[in-house]
């Protein structure tokens, strides 16, 4: 069975519409495309746009039935609030030196071990894929006491240690599912030539393997990133010092009992999207680089 | 090669030692330190007043510090749980009564009666944290009920019973304007309607729920016919949309609580009312919300030094200046008898209004039980407000889920 | 209130530098180690592969595997919020919590078959969703246009917004009078819907948020596999007179089939365990809306059950082996391990593009 197969009628119509003539592209076609990639901009934006809405609102008053983008009265207090009244500032530093250690980490254990499932062959290979990925069926809710009464017995919860070490394991099975994909595809070919020109094993790795694979690495550590920054459950069960917050911790804080601020915790929540969006701008240039460094074909 | 193995190996284990004794924390001396949870939150405006107690309290005691973290109410209880599982829990917490049942029913708080002296406490407030005959909290606010706020401008003299309230509201519902709102999705807003039709949650031991009864199909058949023979609450209102309604004007009449009161204040000045929840005409009986408060909870490891600071501590946050301070800044009703009586809470009318509606109130339950009921109520209400269950079947269901929910807590 | 100085600054990245140090430290300990042990002691073969493996290993077990093992003694026992302190362990708990997942209510009313049947549902619709615009929208951003940049920017937003806060959003989109759903409706002169108290519509919002979250981490999985696609097939496909679907069906899809295939079965499975769309936009608790991982989470945490939720959970977790098994079996070890080493020459080219492809760019002969 081969689920690449299993697709609509309605999706693969769509499909062969948008791929004719693909490489030499008429101006219709261009246009066409443009309109798609438009309306799928807008559907993906909209959303966001209204939580901007709901933040330049004065007086956290969440309800109107109009649909502008700029509401009446807008305003940046919500804003300033946030940045001057909370520990905003110091949340996203909190979880911005975690999440970049440990993609950082992540990215080079996953990078590694990923390799070894690719080129290589040994007792216990295909058991140990199946386990990484009966990793990921886990329920995460279940892990949360073990990993605290764990944390607990070593002594790293109430610092940072615990939950780098946790985010940076976390990670490991679908990178490595991800970068062993993408090495598959590089041919063997390669790194012999270059050990036969004298590299060391590891140093084909390095040298040809790595560039290579900028595309894989670049979302590796973007998820990475992701999963330790937007990661909520964990952090607050190892985590019993307020100056130690990470952000969805503190955005918390702003949620009452019954009422929420929803002009300031929206005003946050997009603040917080910005080093995401801007991580996100800058790697994609990586995405498309490895491409064009010419020894793939083959 | 094996050279620089072996120089990197002895660095990599100094430096693994270094981390490994660095883990341990410094044991503290003779300074006491103390970790308090709380579920006050920054956006009621409550969390800034704890901050604002402990710096009061550490400056007079410098050899205290006191660390405070925030969570959510139900993070709280789940992480205050799992917390004890391990022996890390905090020392002690300010928090809401009904967490006093699961954390007595697993053993990790302990009882307060012998450590404090709870005569000087409002009766209601201590009763919302008795089980089994001993306190297990000490109050340090009174209240949290709901009650009837309405605009002034809209609704000169506030409804005295259900008839005038649907006659109100059916002159104000017109235009965009809404006679009443309230919280259609949270069981919290349906219980005083239950106690005005003479219906209670429980039976008499407090733990068997008595949910299908004549009264709550009464109650439920009222809460229906607001909506679909009188029409003067909208079609769907969460908390959100119900205090987004009455905030812009439209919304004459809105059943809140006391934590809302103010932001009220804030935005409307002396246009704000405040006044009992309007006598159930049918009965002649006060509709009566859950009272409850905030209390002090000892965790069951605390002991000795750290046991009789804590002691001074509430003793001194619930001291007549404190507490009529809280008054002033949160608005709310405070715990300790002879604040109540100060002319600062009977000369306000809207807190006179509060503590009037406090008297016909009824302290919320705290056992374990209760949860399950809350749970079981509120998808059938929803049900209900929805038209797609009759009172009947939505009152006999939830009782058939409660009993299912309590029993499978064992 | 904590603010931000330089002291904390400094204090805070010297906290994590030495995490991540002592990380490394421990890393190289170990390999030092394996190097000795393995490679000079016992002259193993597979030395270099156990050297790479060692560090991701040691800690997935000390992080997925006592859990879980712990999770199993959890299940044995009779752990409630009454036997919080002294839970008692046997069979006999066992026996009882694995029944009760069956046979009783898994929350108040509902029995596990609807919930699973529903879970099914969710994923299959969810899964399906994904790949195909994610697919449509991979393939129409896969060539040299203007703005490619800002359009992937802005398609990614969803997935860049913490997902939270997007939940909470969406939610606050559902509501009767004020979200932008039922104002668009009523605009073109539709009635609301009731998003929230409806059973039907409350799932369907559920799918509509996931699908906005959950396309453009798809898109940019599978805009990397097109990328990879050497151009030169599609060139020799085309010479050989294939049609653009055939160009798809024949090219593209066995080419990307090793990044797709786990690309999918990564996302039935976190589909299955997503906890926070629908637990957030069932606001109102319709157990019509509950999947299993939010009656999980209820069950342990709600109600404190933790011995049964431990047996919950584990019969989650063998439900999703037990899929990835069978489908393993099905489609072969390969397409979803992948074949290591070698590239899967695809289907249906000409001999002339294969003759083609067997020397490089630089003229050398390649097997």
């Amino acid at each position: 069975m081969n689920t690449t197969r299993s697709k609509s009628p309605r999706a693969l119509g769509v499909m062969r519409r948008f791929f004719a003539r693909s490489r030499g592209d008429s101006p219709f076609q261009r246009t066409l495309i443009h309109i798609a990639l438009i309306i799928a901009c807008v559907i993906a934006v909209y959303p966001a746009l209204r939580i901007l809405t709901v933040s330049l609102r004065p007086l956290n008053i969440l309800m109107s039935t109009s649909l502008a983008i700029v509401p009446q009265g807008a305003t940046l207090k919500n804003f300033a609030t946030v940045v001057a009244n909370t520990d905003f500032v110091r949340w996203i530093w909190n979880s911005l030196i975690i999440t970049m250690s440990t993609a950082i980490v992540g990215v080079i254990i996953a990078s590694t071990s990923a390799y070894a499932f690719s080129r290589w062959s040994f007792p216990g290979r295909t058991g140990a894929l199946v386990f990484l990925l009966a990793t990921q069926m886990i329920p995460a809710a279940m892990l949360m006491i073990p990993l605290y009464i764990l944390s607990a017995r070593l002594g790293i919860i109430n610092s940072w240690r615990g939950l780098v070490i946790a985010y940076s394991v976390q990670a490991v099975p679908f990178s490595i599912w991800i970068l062993k994909g993408y090495y598959d595809t590089v041919p063997y070919e390669l790194e012999q030539a270059a050990m036969i020109d004298g590299a060391s094993r590891m140093g084909a790795f390095y040298r040809i393997i790595l560039p290579l694979s900028t595309p894989a690495l670049a979302i590796v550590f973007l998820f990475n990133f992701m999963q330790a920054w937007n990661d909520f459950l964990l952090a607050r069960i190892m985590l019993q010092k307020s100056e130690l917050l990470t952000w969805p911790l503190g955005l918390q804080t702003m949620q009452g009992q019954f009422q929420t601020q929803w002009g300031n915790f929206s005003a946050a929540a997009l603040m917080i999207s910005i080093p995401v969006m801007i991580l996100f701008f800058f790697s994609s240039r990586w995405l498309v680089s490895g491409l064009t460094l010419g020894s793939v074909k083959g | 090669m094996k050279k620089v193995l072996l120089v990197l190996s002895m660095f990599a284990l100094a430096t693994f030692a270094a981390f490994a004794t660095g883990s341990q924390e410094p044991k503290a001396a003779g300074p006491v330190s103390l970790s308090m949870w709380t579920q006050e939150s920054e956006n009621e405006n409550s969390y800034q007043y704890v901050q604002s107690l402990i710096a009061g309290y550490t400056k007079d005691h410098p050899t205290v510090t006191i660390h405070l973290l925030q969570k959510s109410t139900d993070g709280l209880r789940q992480d205050f749980l799992t917390a004890s599982l391990a022996g890390q829990a905090p020392d002690f917490l300010w928090t809401v009564n009904d967490h006093a049942g699961p954390f007595t029913a697993a053993g990790v708080i302990q009882p307060v009666d012998k450590l404090f002296d709870l005569s000087k406490y409002v009766k209601s407030a201590l009763d919302a944290v008795k089980l089994d005959g001993q306190e297990w909290g000490v109050p340090i606010s009174n209240g949290n009920q709901l009650m009837l706020l309405y605009n002034k401008t809209l609704v000169p003299t506030p409804p005295q019973n259900t008839d005038e309230l649907i006659k109100m509201g059916q002159q104000l519902t017109k235009g965009g304007v809404y006679g009443l709102v309230f919280n259609q999705v949270e069981p919290f807003w349906l219980v005083p309607w239950l106690g005005g039709f003479g219906g209670k949650v429980f039976a008499d031991d407090g733990k068997t729920p008595t949910l299908n009864t004549p009264q709550m199909v009464s109650t439920l058949q009222f809460l229906l016919d607001l909506k679909y023979k009188y029409q003067i609450i909208p079609k769907e209102s969460d908390y959100a949309a119900m205090d987004s309604l009455f905030k812009t004007g439209k919304a004459a009449m809105i059943i809140n609580g006391d934590w809302s009161l103010g932001e009220y204040k804030k935005l409307m000045g002396d246009n704000l009312g405040v006044a009992n929840i309007p006598k159930v005409s049918a009965t002649g009986i006060w509709p009566a919300p859950y009272t409850s408060g905030k209390f002090f909870m000892l965790s069951k490891d605390l002991a000795g030094d750290k046991l009789a600071v804590v002691k001074d501590f509430i003793n001194w946050a619930t001291d007549k200046d404190n507490q009529l301070n809280m008054v002033k800044e949160l608005t709310r009703l405070p715990a300790l008898k002879v604040a109540l009586d100060d002319p600062l809470i009977t000369s306000d009318p809207i807190l006179k209004g509060s503590a009037d509606q406090m008297k016909v109130g009824t302290p919320m339950p705290t056992v374990v039980q209760m949860r399950a009921v809350w749970d079981a109520m509120k998808p059938e209400m929803n049900a209900l407000l929805a038209n797609s269950e009759t009172p009947a079947a939505a009152a006999a269901k939830m009782q058939q889920a409660a009993v299912t929910g309590i029993q499978n807590m064992h | 209130m904590h603010s931000l100085t330089a002291d904390i600054v400094l204090r805070s990245l010297g906290q994590v530098g030495s995490t991540v140090l002592a990380i490394l430290a421990g890393v190289i300990v170990l390999e030092a180690g394996i190097y000795l042990i393995f490679g000079k002691l016992l002259k193993h073969r597979h030395t270099l592969p156990i050297m790479l493996l060692a560090p991701a290993a040691i800690g997935l077990l000390a992080l997925i595997v006592y859990p879980i093992i712990y999770e199993i003694v959890l299940s044995f026992s009779n752990m409630s919020l009454f036997t919080f302190r002294n839970p008692k362990f046997g069979f006999i708990y066992a026996e009882r919590n694995f029944g009760d997942v069956f046979t009783q209510p898994v929350l108040k009313l509902v029995h596990f078959l609807p919930v699973f049947l529903r879970t099914v549902l969710w994923t299959t619709i969810q899964v399906t969703f994904h790949v195909t615009l994610g697919m449509i929208l991979a393939l129409l951003l896969n060539r040299p246009m203007k703005l490619r940049g800002l359009y992937r920017t802005l398609l990614i937003v969803p997935w860049a917004i913490p997902q939270v806060v997007a939940v909470l959003a969406w939610r606050g989109e559902f509501q009767f009078e004020y979200g932008f759903l039922n104002i668009v409706l009523r605009d073109i002169g539709l009635h609301g819907i009731e998003w929230k108290s409806s059973p039907l519509w409350n799932f369907v919002a559920i799918n509509i948020t996931n699908i906005w979250l959950g396309v453009p981490f798809m898109m940019v999985i599978l805009l990397g596999g097109l990328q990879s696609i050497d151009r030169t097939y599609y060139e020799a496909a085309e010479m050989d007179g294939a049609g653009p679907w055939r160009r798809f069906r024949d090219v593209t899809l066995p080419l990307i089939n090793p990044v797709l295939t786990p690309a999918v079965i990564l996302g039935v499975i976190w589909t299955t365990n997503n906890f926070n769309v629908p637990y957030f936009i069932n606001e109102y608790n319709l157990e019509s809306s509950e999947i299993l991982v939010t009656a999980l989470f209820r069950a342990a945490f709600d109600y404190s059950r933790f011995g049964f939720a431990a047996a919950f959970a584990i019969v989650i977790f063998l439900i999703l082996l037990v899929f990835a098994i069978i489908y393993i079996r099905f489609s072969g070890l390969e397409s979803v391990m992948g074949k290591s080493v070698q590239k899967p020459v695809p289907a249906g080219i000409g001999r002339t593009a294969a003759a083609r492809r067997s020397k490089g760019p630089r003229g050398e002969v390649r097997a």
